[in-house]
């Protein structure tokens, strides 16, 4: 056997001690939570009983689908698509300077990073259908409501994720750049962006991605798209023309989907 | 001697408490190389950085001509680094621009920025970078994306950002380390033949005691933070070379390398 084996230092005992303490105080922590959890979730599996045969009788009611209004629909469906696309837009485009000051290696004054990080995390916390719902109630129903709330979440989610994505790059080019006597804003044209244009496309397609899914529920607060037609179907339980609309969100977020990911895999 | 370029004056600097340069002093005259020489860990690199105010120094002073640089931020900072080139050990190029922006990089500090941004820089600029490349051999790869160059190469277009920068001083950070032994000597010729063309200062950190007694005009030791020697490449002895990087009994003093090379970089 080696000898070097024999001079191995013995791992202290304490340290031993402190990770199976640490091991079995997470594990109680994380079992008090779900317990917490289970309670306020109301989970009741008899009330789900009872309801599923109403689901299936809803469901057999639902066929076929009703595609008689398929010109209102798909126009539907592409005013979500509408809101998604302009909302993302709208909220890159805030983002571009909200993410400078977000991060940190290209904002190191905490007094602006800081509270910039706060608008973010707010903008980002409140989602795009709480916002929507506010500014039904500003501008009135339609979609330019949705189109203010997906810009504004888009805004705090783009510029996190951009901060994040800038913050991650390495200093050494940074400096190198410095060193030649360059201001900030020649630093980050030239320095910065060749290095994560391609991340923060990604990221805005991404976004787009989401949005477009999202945006299909901003009907519900009447904030125009295909989910208002949603919403109206169900109220008047036409089931097959809800159906209809399943299948038309369906297929249209999944081309979405590809597309995104497809453009993604070209930029890295 | 003429009156020193670059002078820096007792400066100490501190990471978490331990100490990595206590009170160095050195000077760099124009058209002067002074290697700075020093095991791994001897706080080379740090003293370029507090140099360079990439890193706040603790206490001292660095002087470019009667500029005390320690004391400058934001623009005035700016302008002053236009006369301070570095070559930085890992290259820090910019992966995704070609070797021909790389160097343009260096003629950033000069550029009006709508120059920058619209990526329309002037002949004059443009002329200058390319004679850079044309100096370092790379003349060829000019449109060769940065990360697809090898180590070398890279090393070779982050001096000619040095270059086209066309600074008063220039602080290279073991520029030859990732080099082999032929491109290293050219490259320190290179750096030579600058200081003497231009009348640029070049403080150069190496560790190997060789190339330091090939090219150097004079020799700094760097010890645990201390400077233990300044001397001629002439009277550097085997007892300078103990105080800097310790006793090491197998290791007799290399005869130095005469500069021939010119063959790789002219």
């Amino acid at each position: 056997m080696s000898p070097a084996l024999d001079r191995l230092p013995q791992r202290p005992f304490a340290s031993v001690a402190a990770g199976r303490f640490r091991f079995v105080a997470v594990l109680a922590i994380v079992t008090a939570f779900y317990a917490l959890c289970l309670h306020y979730a109301d989970i009741d599996l008899e009330r789900l009983w009872t309801g599923i045969p109403r689901l299936i009788a809803w469901a057999m009611r639902a066929w076929p689908p009703d595609f008689a209004e398929l010109d209102l629909l798909l126009a539907r469906a592409l005013e979500t698509l509408a809101i998604a696309t302009i909302g993302t837009t709208i909220g890159a485009v805030i983002a571009v300077p909200a993410c400078v000051l977000a991060a940190r290696n290209l904002t190191p004054n905490s007094f602006l990073r800081t509270p910039a990080r706060w608008v973010l995390n707010a903008l980002r916390g409140i989602d795009s259908f709480v916002f929507a719902l506010l500014f039904v109630a500003a501008v009135g129903l339609g979609p330019f409501a949705g189109v203010l709330g997906v810009a504004l979440h888009s805004a705090g989610t783009i510029a996190k994720l951009w901060s994040e994505a800038i913050e991650a790059i390495e200093p050494g080019p940074i400096e190198a750049v410095a060193m030649t006597g360059a201001t900030r804003t020649k630093i980050v044209v030239f320095a910065v962006l060749p290095d994560v244009l391609p991340s923060l496309t990604s990221i805005v397609l991404y976004v787009w991605e989401v949005n477009a899914r999202a945006s299909t529920v901003l009907g519900l607060v009447g904030a125009g798209g295909i989910g208002q037609e949603l919403k109206n179907s169900v109220d008047l339980l036409l089931f097959p023309r809800v159906f209809a609309i399943l299948i038309i969100i369906l297929v249209m977020v999944t081309a979405i989907d590809q597309l995104s990911a497809w453009l993604r895999r070209r930029l890295v | 001697m003429a009156r020193a370029l670059l002078c820096v004056d007792r400066l100490s600097k501190a990471y978490a408490g331990r100490t990595v340069l206590d009170a160095v002093s050195l000077s760099v005259a124009s058209g002067e190389v002074v290697a700075v020489l020093g095991a791994s860990g001897a706080g080379k690199t740090t003293l370029f950085r507090c140099i360079a105010g990439l890193a706040a120094i603790d206490a001292g002073s660095v002087h470019l001509d009667d500029t005390p640089l320690q004391a400058l931020r934001g623009r005035a900072l700016a302008a002053a680094r236009r006369d301070i080139g570095l070559v930085f050990q890992q290259h820090n190029l910019v992966r995704r621009l070609d070797a021909l922006d790389n160097v343009l990089a260096g003629r950033l500090g000069r550029v009006p920025a709508w120059r920058v941004i619209l990526r329309r820089f002037a002949g004059a600029d443009l002329s200058r970078a390319v004679a850079a490349l044309d100096r370092v051999g790379l003349i060829e790869h000019a449109h060769q994306r940065a990360d697809t160059l090898s180590g070398g190469q890279q090393q070779r277009v982050a001096i000619a950002r040095v270059l086209a920068q066309e600074s008063r001083i220039i602080l290279a950070d073991e520029p030859v380390a990732s080099l082999d032994p032929v491109t290293a000597a050219a490259t320190l010729a290179l750096l030579r033949g600058l200081a003497r063309e231009r009348g640029i200062g070049v403080l150069c950190n190496l560790h190997q005691v060789d190339l330091a007694l090939g090219h150097a005009d004079r020799i700094v030791g760097l010890a645990g933070g201390r400077i233990v020697v300044d001397a001629q490449p002439g009277t550097f002895d085997g007892a300078a070379r103990t105080r800097v990087f310790g006793d090491l009994p197998d290791a007799p003093i290399p005869a130095p390398v005469t500069d021939r090379s010119g063959a790789v970089l002219h």
